[in-house]
């Protein structure tokens, strides 16, 4: 414990200094579960994706990204959950650091963390249940503790009754439902969805973001990209706004940087 | 692993052979043919080295010892040559029974008329000499040859060649022809595999993102591969066993008393081990190979999937 004094000791005074513009932050000393450092991404085809990205998401928050199409929030998700790695700078998430990681830590990254597409990414062939008992069984848990959370993840969700529906029975905003359960069965401490809404009816969309609400409202960290301005009005949580690349906005750091 | 994910990514496995039936069937049909060339090549050349065999045993030198030598030098010749390398036998023919032996062999029309022979006996006392390995040929006679109070030594060096190069085309275009099968079969199944893979990608997809291992997503694509090389490999079994059937009783029909098949039941255990061998080998190297290529290529768990 004593090795880690002085790195928090650190972080504590880069807080300090930001929590003069920035009263919704977290309290002095805690780690950031999500942490971008001057980071850069150019795909191979030589589009800038992102351009010195700078960001902090603490543990319990709730963070809407916004932006024009192409801005580039789906690859800031992406540096996120490894599916790609920045060319200059640093991504540190739960404690995964860009630069460090091997390919094995890939897999035990991605088990820390919840994911919700935007096109539902259900198994036609399986029922709610098995969809939902699918993550958890490709992760390795027992068919005791797999019977046992499936149904309080679904229940949380208010699909306890459509267990054994199959995915084409469901409306779109079910079946994102059933997502959801799917990304939170695991117990993840973070949320990561990007355009969970992009497919479901605007009167659901409500719902879902609801749920997502519900759920970090008992601790887990939500990062959820969306089009959606009036959805981001109404939920009134912190938002980040990417344009070409670059963080332009963030609610956190008292609006436009 | 836990004995239950394993005995989960197993049956995943198994039914993946199944929903992708239409598939599965044609790639165990490609494979049997494959191990049935194997079967019939294997078989033949059982075959063949029988009656190679039946040759090379008949096939022995004559050693003859010089004149006038003492019966215990020979007999002390006879057991050095019985220690020496490649002789499997060296059994002592004195010259009368060697006459004796040649006399028989003319009939017993000529007995009479050579009988006196058998006063003053012109025949050296000899050796038939069995040599164990006829590739060695050469060698052997050579050091027969070099040994002390040896006269001459007489041998068909002809048929020890054909016989030594007969048998060394079939030993290597058999490794050949399994080799080759054996690819075969390898591509045959990556090539299901691939199918099953794309068939699957959803599903490759979300275990990704849960954050499922590599070899854990690989298992079930194994076991599918395994599972096409053993039904391949017992079913191919089965037909050869018809196949050989039907050929001991063509043999015994056409041939009979003259020819005869090396029974069935005498190899069959063996070439049901190289073909689940073949199998499991080509199931896991065949899948590997698929998902080597998918997994680097298409690691994506966001990337749309079409
Ligand atoms: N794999 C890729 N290879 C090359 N260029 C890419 C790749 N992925 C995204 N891009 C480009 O990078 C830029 C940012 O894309 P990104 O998908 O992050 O945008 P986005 O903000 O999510 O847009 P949208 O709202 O339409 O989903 C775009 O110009 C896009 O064309
Ligand atoms: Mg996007």
């Amino acid at each position: 414990m004593a090795v880690h004094c002085p790195l928090i000791a650190q972080e504590g005074v880069i807080i300090t200094g930001s929590l003069t513009q920035n009263p919704l932050q977290q309290p002095l000393g805690e780690l950031p579960v999500i942490e971008f450092r001057g980071v850069y991404k150019t795909y191979q085809n030589g589009t800038h994706a992102l351009r010195d990205v700078n960001l902090k998401i603490y543990k319990g928050e709730f963070v809407f990204v916004v932006g024009a199409s192409g801005a580039g929030k789906s690859t800031f998700i992406k540096l996120i959950v490894r599916e790609e790695t920045p060319n200059a700078g640093a991504v540190s998430v739960n404690g995964f650091k860009s630069g460090a990681m091997t390919r094995r830590d890939v897999p035990r990254l991605r088990r820390t963390m919840g994911i919700v597409f935007q096109d539902f990414r259900l198994i036609p062939g399986m029922t709610v249940f098995d969809n939902v008992a699918f993550a958890m069984r490709v992760v390795g848990a027992s068919n005791f503790d797999i019977r046992k959370r499936v149904s309080s993840a679904l229940n949380l969700v208010g699909l306890g009754g459509k267990a054994r529906s199959r995915p084409n029975e469901l409306s779109g905003g079910e079946q994102q439902r059933v997502g959801l359960a799917r990304a939170l069965v695991n117990n993840p401490s973070l949320i990561i969805a990007d355009e969970p809404t992009g497919n479901v009816d605007p009167n659901m969309s409500y719902e879902i973001v609801e749920l997502l609400t519900e759920i970090n409202r008992r601790g887990t960290t939500v990062i959820m990209v969306t089009h959606e301005h009036q959805l981001v009005r109404d939920f009134n949580r912190r938002v980040v706004m990417i344009e070409s690349g670059s963080v332009i906005a963030d609610s956190a750091a008292g609006g436009v940087l | 692993m836990k004995p239950q994910s394993m005995s989960y990514l197993t049956g995943e496995g198994l039914k993946n052979v199944w929903v992708n039936r239409m598939m599965s069937l044609a790639s165990v049909g490609v494979l049997i043919a494959c191990m049935l060339l194997i079967g019939v090549a294997v078989a033949f050349s059982l075959n063949v080295d029988k009656s190679l065999g039946t040759l090379q045993e008949q096939n022995v030198v004559m050693v003859y010892f010089e004149d006038g030598r003492e019966e215990t030098a020979n007999l002390q010749s006879i057991d050095e040559i019985q220690h020496m390398d490649n002789i499997k036998d060296a059994v002592y023919i004195p010259k009368e029974e060697g006459l004796r032996a040649q006399l028989e062999q003319l009939g017993t029309e000529y007995e009479a008329i050579f009988s006196w022979l058998e006063e003053e006996n012109p025949l050296p006392d000899g050796a038939m000499v069995t040599l164990s390995d006829l590739s060695e040929y050469d060698a052997t006679y050579n050091a027969l040859q070099a040994l002390p109070g040896i006269k001459n030594v007489n041998g068909s060096r002809d048929v020890a060649m054909m016989v030594t190069t007969v048998s060394r085309i079939i030993g290597l275009a058999g490794f050949w022809i399994i080799l080759l099968l054996m690819l075969i079969a390898l591509v045959i199944i990556a090539n299901t595999i691939r199918i099953t893979i794309h068939n699957r990608r959803l599903e490759i997809s979300i275990m990704k993102a849960v954050g499922a291992t590599n070899w854990f997503i690989r298992i079930p694509f194994i076991v599918e591969g395994m599972a096409l090389g053993v039904i391949s490999g017992v079913l191919t079994t089965g037909l050869l066993y018809l196949v050989y059937s039907f050929a001991t009783q063509s043999v015994n029909k056409y041939y009979p008393g003259q020819l005869e098949l090396v029974p069935f039941r005498s190899f069959y255990l063996n070439l049901f081990g190289i073909f689940i061998a073949i199998g499991l080998f080509a199931g896991v190297a065949g899948s590997l190979v698929s998902l080597g290529k998918y997994l680097k290529r298409e690691g994506s768990a966001f990337g749309a999937i079409h």
